[in-house]
């Protein structure tokens, strides 16, 4: 079975201007209007949701998680409410005692049970409703593919370009240096998703949907995100705006407005889960094409740049390049040194054992370390980036250089 | 009278069961050997507070962590002061910390507090006693079952003294089937948990047979205290569920040590399969917690509001009804790994539970009406248990609701509402419980007011501490997160600062119990004017229980019509005063005058 019968009133209804303003009418859940309380600028909203939901089955969601909150807290207060009025009226006074009254009453039993029953086929089907939105995604959508490993996202988009790259500015989040997603606005975007090794889980809280990454199949999910009518943020509009914010100047951005959103992992996935984190950056459609076909220009980066860039982003959290120790060795004076192993064998730090410990590290473990490094995914040109960038932190990064290691021994 | 023979008896008889045999080793002995229920029970109890107390210092300390957490800025300085290892050169050591202590309050908490804590403890105690029985039916059996937990929980303990294990409770594969690879701590948690099911697999068993074999003469089954309905019907799950997560950790061990390739996509196997087979027992396990925590409250409601309790048949059936649908509802803890048509019908399976659970709370709160409702402690935490179970309940709304659920899906909401359901449900009925039953297990009053002023701080932390992480989750909080953005900051340390406060609450409380122990006043057999057997008993009960074999007489709660056991009319005025003619007297062995 699909839910392709009901694509139809689903999201192609949502593509029509009428589902963009932000206030697409739920049958029933804004009947009851209290208007001001259920507004996406109201108290409540904020207090519950803090920003906006920025895709159009995001404000949906919000209007029906705002609606259950109060059908619950009505529920709540009329249940206390007789609790607290039955305690103070009848709490115990000397000397007097319980009055007679029935045990039980079946047609208030049955009412009782009914009623909610029938309030809760309701919420069911409310709730079919914006996750068949949720899960159904329009032919035309936009495909991108999202990876997630331990501990960091990437993004594959359609023209080959993967984020992030060298070049490519990072945001801070948290702890660390995290990639930016550019996704078009007000056009349907699908995600195709799969995980390098454990569980993890896509969520934008401002997008309010989920999904899981597996490692052994894809999963997929859509979204279509809006922007805010008076927007806030704009790419710089020249060099000079771009080096006070310590931001790159592109000029085929230059002064085009954006909206970030956090991307978290949900799922736990070990040691850094807390700092797998991205954003996502909601541009206007044309400029994301823009941004698009600036990504696709070769950086022409240095090899040492490249790997500095991959130390940054991959390798940070756990070596450091100030001689402390981390989770791993120090990469400080390290390249061309000797390095005692776990295993009681020594070796020389060289090209081999740099790349062997990228693909295998669990083969050979510097001794007072754990075997903690999972496979990272780096491609061969970073690699040799890695191996320019160690070099540079070595006093032993000349000699090194000059040394053959098929000759070595 | 039934009081004057009870009097009469015990000095003829045998003392109390707790008096001891004989100098410290021969009453030690005689505990470690006992088959009596009621040691059974009572060394559930303190076991179980010991894994509490465990349990509660890693929440404290996650909680603490969440106040200042472990950061680097961009200049590489590293933030959170207050639990930043000395070594510390990167968020992964701290991290790592903190993976660990979720971990292990979570693994406490589930499976050697919650799940064993209402049934083994009060429902050891009580079911005899308020069958009219002189024991469980294998009283061995019973005995073999606290030193498999005990057992159990050293597994636990001693991975905690290897090193933790950072699983999280759930052990969701390939992270719990990799991580930490070549180290046995994994292991021996996931066969802690492994262990202890077969305590709970015998507890459960012995209740069934027990609740079907062992019932007063007279007493038929609509003839029993809602508290034995309710371990009844979680001892049936307890039997039929509890085997799946046997098989299932067992296949996780084997997938670790073995590599058999069933959970883990690297060699063969579908991590999906793994929450499939794991939640097929922990969703209906919630049940095992929270019904004889219903039960509880069903039985101190009544007796401390002198009430027929209102719908005693729906009470009944309905936790038959939880016991029943919570077997088909797993799923719902996989909205965001399942495909959309499992989705949605576990969606719709979902709201069905929520149907017998609403009348559970009407026919409560409908009690209430023209009673006569003692406010002391029992009844404070009564109150509070519909307060906070209430808002638990509720809350699951726009979990169960698929639209919504996307977002909530594990983030802080989930964690706050399990923590109403599983803390201000379970747990508050159990503390409740404890205050109710208090006398009649160690014989000694405590002092009413402290336990109050106990009860009053324990509601106000916990609405403190878990109130606020309902925003968090709506807000876009992930769980199992060691530091977070800066939005996210206030409501975490309003949070802590909550769990402060929920400390000071049960301090007092444990305070307050020492204090009846050293100095309390002798409590009488029936302090609050309960008519179920376990109040005809001695306050405590002799060893055999009863002097005489009881007969039941009358229903559980028929107030209007029975003058209770024990009763002085000193204590409280009688609801049978305005029934015509004259009141019968409850289970007594004589025929009424």
């Amino acid at each position: 079975m699909s839910f392709d019968f009901l694509a139809t009133t689903g999201p192609q209804a949502m593509n029509s201007s009428q589902a963009m303003n932000g206030s697409l009418v739920m049958n029933g859940a804004t009947d009851m209007t209290i208007p001001s309380m259920l507004a996406e600028e109201s108290f409540f909203h904020r207090m519950f949701f803090f920003n906006r939901g920025a895709t159009v089955a995001a404000s949906e969601t919000d209007d029906l998680a705002i609606w259950l909150w109060w059908f619950c807290l009505i529920w709540f207060v009329v249940l206390m409410g007789m609790m607290a009025f039955f305690v103070i009226k009848f709490r115990r006074k000397k000397g007097q005692i319980a009055q007679v009254s029935t045990s039980h009453n079946t047609p208030l039993e049955i009412a009782w049970t009914v009623i909610p029953t029938l309030m809760l086929v309701y919420i069911f089907f409310q709730g079919f409703r914006g996750y068949v939105t949720k899960m159904v995604a329009p032919g035309e959508a936009i495909e991108l593919n999202l990876i997630g490993q331990q501990w960091a996202w990437s993004m594959i988009y359609p023209n080959g370009i993967e984020i992030p790259s060298p070049g490519a500015p990072l945001k801070l989040i948290g702890s660390k240096e995290s990639p930016i997603f550019y996704v078009p606005a007000d056009v349907p975007v699908r995600l195709r998703m799969n995980s390098k090794d454990v569980m993890h889980a896509f969520w934008v809280p401002d997008f309010r949907t989920k999904q899981d990454l597996l490692p052994n199949r894809y999963t997929t999910m859509w979204f279509q995100p809006t922007m805010s009518s008076s927007p806030t943020l704009f790419h710089p509009k020249n060099a000079i705006e771009a080096k006070a914010s310590k931001s790159d100047f592109v000029a085929d951005l230059a002064g085009v407005p954006y909206e970030d959103h956090y991307l978290f992992c949900a799922e736990y996935c070990g040691n850094e889960h807390s700092e797998m984190a991205a954003t996502i950056r909601v541009v206007p459609y044309e400029a994301w094409k823009k941004w698009l076909t600036y990504m696709e220009s070769p950086a022409g980066l240095p090899l040492i740049d490249v790997g500095a860039f991959i130390w940054k982003t991959k390798c940070a959290s756990c070596h450091t390049v100030d001689g402390t120790a981390g989770t791993g060795p120090t990469w400080k004076d390290m390249y061309g040194h000797s390095v005692e192993f776990a295993d009681g064998t020594s070796g020389t730090v060289d090209d081999d054992y740099i790349r062997e410990s990228i693909r295998y590290p669990s083969k050979k473990i510097v001794k007072g370390f754990g075997p903690n490094m999972p496979v990272i995914a780096v491609k061969d040109e970073q690699i040799l980036g890695l191996i320019e960038f160690m070099k540079s932190k070595s006093n032993a990064g000349g000699a090194a250089k000059t040394e053959n290691p098929a000759e070595k021994k | 009278m039934s009081h004057a023979h009870a009097a009469h008896s015990h000095d003829e008889h045998h003392g109390s069961y707790l008096q001891p045999k004989g100098g410290l080793i021969a009453t030690i002995f005689d505990w470690a050997t006992t088959v009596d229920h009621k040691k059974i029970g009572v060394m559930y109890l303190f076991a179980i507070l010991f894994m509490f107390f465990l349990g509660g210092v890693a929440a404290l300390a996650v909680r603490l962590e969440l106040w200042d957490p472990v950061t680097v800025d961009a200049a590489g300085a590293i933030h959170g002061q207050l639990f930043k290892p000395s070594d510390a050169t990167s968020v992964g050591v701290g991290n790592n910390i903190y993976n660990r202590l979720f971990t292990l309050h979570g693994a406490i908490m589930v499976f050697m507090v919650i799940v064993p804590s209402v049934p083994a403890s009060l429902g050891n105690f009580l079911l005899p006693l308020m069958l009219g029985a002189k024991d469980v039916a294998f009283p061995r059996l019973n005995l073999l079952s606290w030193y498999v937990y005990v057992f159990g929980s050293i597994f636990a303990v001693s991975s905690i003294i290897l090193g933790g294990v950072d699983t999280g409770w759930t052990f969701y594969a390939p992270y719990s089937t990799t991580t930490d690879a070549e180290h046995p701590k994994v292991v021996l948690m996931v066969l802690a948990a492994f262990i202890l099911g077969f305590s709970s697999i015998l507890t459960g068993l012995n209740f069934i047979v027990t609740v079907h074999k062992l019932r007063a003469p007279g007493m038929g089954w609509f003839d029993m205290p809602l508290f034995c309905w309710a371990v009844y019907s979680s001892a049936i799950i307890q039997v039929l569920a509890t085997p799946v997560i046997g098989i299932t950790l067992l296949l996780l061990v084997f997938e670790r040590v073995f590599r058999i390739g069933i959970f883990d996509p690297a060699i063969g196997g579908d991590p999906v399969l793994y929450q499939h087979f794991f939640w097929f027992y922990s969703h209906p396990v919630v049940y095992v917690m929270i019904l004889p925590g219903m039960g509880i409250i069903s039985d101190v409601l009544a007796v401390q509001s002198h009430k027929r309790i209102f719908g005693y048949r729906a009470i009944a059936f309905s936790s038959l009804g939880i016991a029943a649908v919570s077997f088909i509802v797993w799923g719902h803890h996989m909205f965001t790994s399942m495909s959309e048509v499992a989705s949605t019908v576990f969606s719709a399976l979902t709201f069905l539970v929520a149907i017998p659970t609403a009348v559970k709370v009407f026919n409560w709160i409908g009690t209430l009406y023209k009673a006569s409702i003692a406010i002391n402690t029992p009844m404070v935490y009564v109150l509070m248990f519909l307060f906070l179970f209430s808002i638990g309940g509720l809350t699951g709304l726009p979990l169960g609701t698929l639209s919504t659920d996307l977002h909530l899906h594990d983030s802080y909401f989930v964690v706050a509402h399990f923590h109403y359901v599983m803390m201000g449900g379970t747990i508050i009925a159990l503390v409740g419980g404890i205050h109710h039953w208090w006398p009649k297990m160690f014989g000694k009053m405590y002092n009413d007011k402290v336990g109050i002023l106990g009860a009053l701080l324990v509601f106000t932390g916990f609405n403190i501490t878990f109130l606020s992480q309902f925003l968090l989750g709506s807000a876009g909080m992930p769980r199992r997160y060691a530091s977070y953005v800066p939005e996210y900051h206030f409501l975490h340390q309003v949070s802590t600062v909550g769990s402060w406060v929920l400390l000071l609450g049960f301090l007092v409380h444990l305070f307050n119990f020492l204090a009846s122990l050293a100095i309390g006043k002798k409590a009488p057999a029936n302090p609050w004017g309960g008519l179920t057997m376990e109040w005809v008993a001695d306050s405590p009960p002799i060893e055999h229980n009863f002097d005489h074999d009881p007969v039941c007489t009358h229903g559980p709660y028929d107030f209007d019509t029975v003058v209770p056991p024990h009763w002085d009319p000193k204590d409280y005025p009688l609801s049978t005063a305005t029934a015509g003619g004259r009141p019968v007297v409850a289970h007594s062995p004589e025929k009424p005058e």
